[in-house]
C-alpha cells in the first residue's frame, strides 16, 4: 500500500458502502404512515398521549430497557407468543410515532411490548405501581420514585395500599411522585392490538403449521 | 516490513509526555470501570443492592461501567499505542505531541461529563453509545486532536511501503470520527425515526469494535508479534487482504442483534453472510500472528490470549448470527459474554501485552516490579476465562429457559444466580489484576533510572527477562 491518497479513499468508500445498509433501510422505513383502517374509521398507531410520552422519558433515563425488551419476535421464532408477550410480531410501524423506540437487547425481565394489552389479564396501575415500589424476585425495588407522607386527615388518593411488612409507619402513607406517575401511564399504555396487514399473514401461516392453538 | 528501525530511539522520549498521559488516564478509567462493573454484577444476583437511589439502577451501572471501559480505557490506551507504534514505524518524532496532551486533557473532560451525564439520567439507551449526546461533540473534538499527530505520523512516514500495523493505526484514527459524527447526526441532531434508531445504533457499535477497537488492537499485536519472537510473520502476504475484508465487511454484521427484531429481515440476512465472511479475516490473523503462542514473557503471554480471544471471539460471532442459534442466545447474558470475550479478552489483553512493551521504552526505565506483572497476567487470564464462562452458561441457560413458557421469571433467575455469582467473582479477580497494573505503573514512574536507557535496550526481550 504505497498510494497513500488511493488507501485513504478505499477507507472512505469502504464505510459509506457499509452506511448503505442504513439508508436503504430508511428508503424503506423511513417514510412508513400510520395504517387508516376503514372499519374503525381510525388510524394506527395512536400517537401517545403526552403523559406516557414523558413516562417513557422516565423508563428511558431508568435504564429500564437493560433488562426489559419491547420487540416481539414473529410466532415460531423463540416463545414470545406462547408467553403471552403479545398476539403478534412487533413491526416497525409499531414505533413510528416513538422519538426514543426502547427495543433494548436483554430480557432479564419479561417483554413490556404489549404489557397493557396482555390476555388473560394485563396488569393495571395499582399492580405495577405495588411492582414498582417493593420490586419481585430480580425486579429491584424502585422505592426512590415514591415519596413517603405524613397523613394529616384524609388519606391522599393516590397512596398505595400497602399490607404487612411493606406498609408505611402509622400515620404515613406512600405517594407515588411525577415520575412514578407518568412511567406508570407509559407501561399502561404500550400495546399491540391492532394487527396490521403487514403482521398478519405471518402469524396465520405461523399458526397453521403449529396446528393453531386458539 | 519496516519494523527495523533501531530499537533506542530519542523518539521515544519525545512522545514520553503525551502517550504516558494518556496510558496513565486510561488506567484510571480502567480501574474505575472495573469497579462499577462489579456494582453491576452484584445487581444482577442480589436486587436490592444499591436500589434505593435513582443514580445507581442496573441500567445506570451497566452504562457507566460500558462506557468508562470503552471511551476511558479503551480509547484512551489505544490511541497512546496506536499512535506510538505509528511514530515508531514511521521512524519520525511525535509531531503535534502538545495536541495530543490538549485533545488528551479534553477526551478525558469529556468521559468525566459523560458519566455525570448518565448518572443523572442521560443515557442514550443505544449499546456502546450511552455517551449523553451534549458531551459527544466535545469527545468528537478532542478526538480530532489527538488524531492529528497520528495523520501526520502517517503522511510523513519515512519509509513509502507501509506495513500492516500502520494501515490498522490509521483505519482506525480516520473510521472513528466518521462513525462517531455520522451516528451523532442521524441518532441525535437529524434524527431518523422509529426503528431507524436501533439499525443505525447497531452499524455504529459494530463500527467501534470493527472498524476503530479491534484495528487498534490488531496493530498493537503485529507491531509486538515480530519485534519480540524476533520471526518474520508466516503468511504476511495475506495481512492486507485480511485487512480490506475487516474494513469493507465489518460494519455490515452490525444488523446480526437485530434478528427477528421489527426491522425488515434482508438486514439481519445481510450482517449473517457478513459474520461469515469476516471469518476469512480472522483466519488470516491467526495465521500471520500465531507465532506469539508458547512463546515466553508477559507481553507475549497477554498478546496470545488476546489473539486467541480475538478469533474464538469472531467464530462464535459467526456461529451465534445463524438463527438457529440467535434464538436461543439473543437479549441473554450470551451476548454479555460474547462482548466481554471481544472488548476484554481480545481489545483490552492485546492492549495490555504492548502496553507491557511500550512503557519501558517510552520512559527509559525497567518496570518497577516483575511479580506484579506475573500477578496481573495470571489475574486477567483468570479472569476473562471465568467470565466469560460464567457469563456463557448463565446466558445458555437463560436462552433455555426463555423457550419454555412454563418456565417463570423467578425461576430462571434462580437458574442462573450460581452463575452470576461466579461472574461477580470474576470481575472481582479481574480488578485486583488491575490494580496491579496500575500500581505497577505509577511506581515505574516514579522509580529513578538505574541503568542508562541505551543498556536497557540492547536486549529485545528485557521483559521476557523480567517477566
Amino acid at each position: 500500500m504505497k498510494n497513500g491518497t488511493l488507501f485513504f479513499l478505499g477507507l472512505f468508500a469502504s464505510l459509506t458502502v457499509s452506511f448503505a445498509v442504513v439508508l436503504l433501510a430508511n428508503h424503506q422505513l423511513g417514510a412508513l404512515t400510520p395504517y387508516f383502517d376503514d372499519g374503525e374509521g381510525k388510524a394506527f398507531p395512536d400517537r401517545m398521549p403526552g403523559v406516557a410520552a414523558r413516562g417513557q422519558l422516565v423508563y428511558r433515563d431508568l435504564g429500564c430497557a437493560s433488562c426489559h425488551t419491547q420487540q416481539v419476535r414473529r410466532p415460531g421464532f423463540g416463545a414470545d407468543q406462547t408467553r403471552g408477550w403479545g398476539e403478534r410480531q412487533s413491526v416497525a410501524r409499531d414505533y413510528i410515532f416513538q422519538p426514543f423506540p426502547q427495543l433494548g437487547a436483554m430480557r432479564i425481565g419479561p417483554d413490556l411490548t404489549n404489557s397493557a394489552g396482555r390476555k388473560p389479564s394485563a396488569l393495571d396501575a395499582e399492580d405495577l405501581m405495588n411492582l414498582l415500589y417493593a420490586g419481585q424476585g430480580a425486579m429491584p425495588a424502585h422505592a426512590f420514585l415514591f415519596n413517603q407522607v405524613k397523613v394529616t386527615g384524609e388519606v391522599p388518593a393516590k397512596a398505595l395500599k400497602l399490607t404487612g411488612s411493606a406498609a408505611p409507619a402509622a400515620g404515613y402513607a406512600i405517594v407515588p411522585s411525577e415520575q412514578a406517575q407518568t412511567l406508570v401511564a407509559y407501561l399502561l399504555n404500550l400495546n399491540t392490538v391492532y394487527d396490521y396487514p403487514e403482521s398478519r399473514p405471518v402469524v396465520q401461516a405461523a399458526a397453521q403449521a403449529e396446528g393453531a392453538h386458539k | 516490513m519496516s519494523h527495523d528501525t533501531q530499537e533506542v530511539s530519542a523518539n521515544d522520549a519525545h512522545a514520553r509526555g503525551p502517550l504516558l498521559l494518556l496510558l496513565g488516564s486510561g488506567l484510571v478509567w480502567l480501574v474505575l470501570s472495573g469497579v462499577l462493573a462489579l456494582i453491576a454484577s452484584v445487581q444482577l444476583h442480589t436486587p436490592t443492592f444499591l436500589a434505593s437511589c435513582a443514580w445507581f439502577t442496573y441500567g445506570h451501572m451497566q452504562a457507566l461501567q460500558e462506557t468508562a471501559f470503552v471511551y476511558g480505557w479503551l480509547a484512551n490506551a489505544g490511541l497512546a499505542l496506536g499512535l506510538w507504534v505509528l511514530t515508531r514505524l514511521g521512524g519520525e518524532a511525535l509531531r503535534a505531541g502538545n495536541w495530543v496532551t490538549v485533545g488528551a486533557l479534553f477526551w478525558n473532560l469529556g468521559v468525566t461529563l459523560a458519566l455525570v451525564g448518565i448518572v443523572a439520567g442521560d443515557a442514550t439507551g443505544h449499546s456502546l453509545l450511552q455517551l449523553p449526546r451534549y458531551v459527544q461533540p466535545l469527545l468528537l473534538i478532542a478526538y480530532g486532536a489527538i488524531a492529528v499527530a497520528g495523520v501526520l505520523a502517517w503522511s510523513g512516514r519515512r519509509n513509502e511501503t507501509s506495513y500492516a500495523s500502520q494501515w490498522y493505526v490509521f483505519a482506525a484514527l480516520f473510521l472513528f470520527p466518521w462513525l462517531f459524527s455520522v451516528a451523532q447526526l442521524t441518532l441525535f441532531v437529524l434524527p431518523m425515526r422509529g426503528v431507524m434508531q436501533a439499525v443505525i445504533a447497531g452499524w455504529f457499535a459494530q463500527g467501534v469494535f470493527t472498524l476503530w477497537l479491534a484495528p487498534l488492537a490488531l496493530a498493537a499485536a503485529y507491531y509486538v508479534v515480530p519485534k519480540v519472537t524476533g520471526r518474520v510473520l508466516p503468511a504476511y502476504q495475506f495481512a492486507s487482504l485480511a485487512f480490506w475484508v475487516l474494513i469493507v465487511v465489518g460494519a455490515w454484521t452490525g444488523g446480526r442483534h437485530l434478528i427477528g427484531g421489527p426491522v425488515p429481515a434482508w438486514i439481519s440476512s445481510l450482517a449473517i453472510v457478513a459474520c461469515s465472511l469476516l471469518v476469512f479475516h480472522y483466519l488470516v490473523v491467526w495465521l500471520n500472528l500465531k507465532g506469539a503462542l508458547g512463546h515466553g514473557g508477559a507481553v507475549m503471554k497477554f498478546t496470545a490470549f488476546g489473539l486467541l480471544a480475538y478469533v474464538i471471539g469472531g467464530c462464535a460471532d459467526a456461529f451465534t448470527s445463524i438463527r438457529s442459534f440467535a434464538v436461543i442466545t439473543q437479549f441473554t447474558y450470551f451476548t454479555q459474554a460474547q462482548q466481554q470475550l471481544a472488548l476484554y479478552g481480545g481489545v483490552s489483553m492485546l492492549f495490555f501485552g504492548v502496553l507491557y512493551f511500550a512503557v519501558p521504552r517510552l520512559t527509559g526505565k525497567t518496570w518497577a516490579s516483575a511479580a506484579l506483572i506475573g500477578g496481573h497476567a495470571t489475574t486477567a487470564i483468570l479472569g476473562v476465562l471465568l467470565l466469560v464462562i460464567s457469563l456463557g452458561v448463565a446466558g445458555w441457560t437463560q436462552g433455555q429457559a426463555l423457550l419454555k413458557p412454563a418456565v417463570t421469571f423467578p425461576e430462571i433467575a434462580a437458574a442462573t444466580r450460581p452463575w452470576l455469582l461466579l461472574a461477580t467473582a470474576a470481575y472481582a479477580v479481574l480488578l485486583v489484576g488491575n490494580l496491579m497494573l496500575v500500581v505497577n505503573f505509577l511506581q515505574t514512574l516514579a522509580a529513578k533510572p538505574t541503568v542508562p536507557a541505551a543498556a536497557l535496550f540492547q536486549a529485545t526481550s528485557d521483559i521476557k527477562e523480567t517477566a
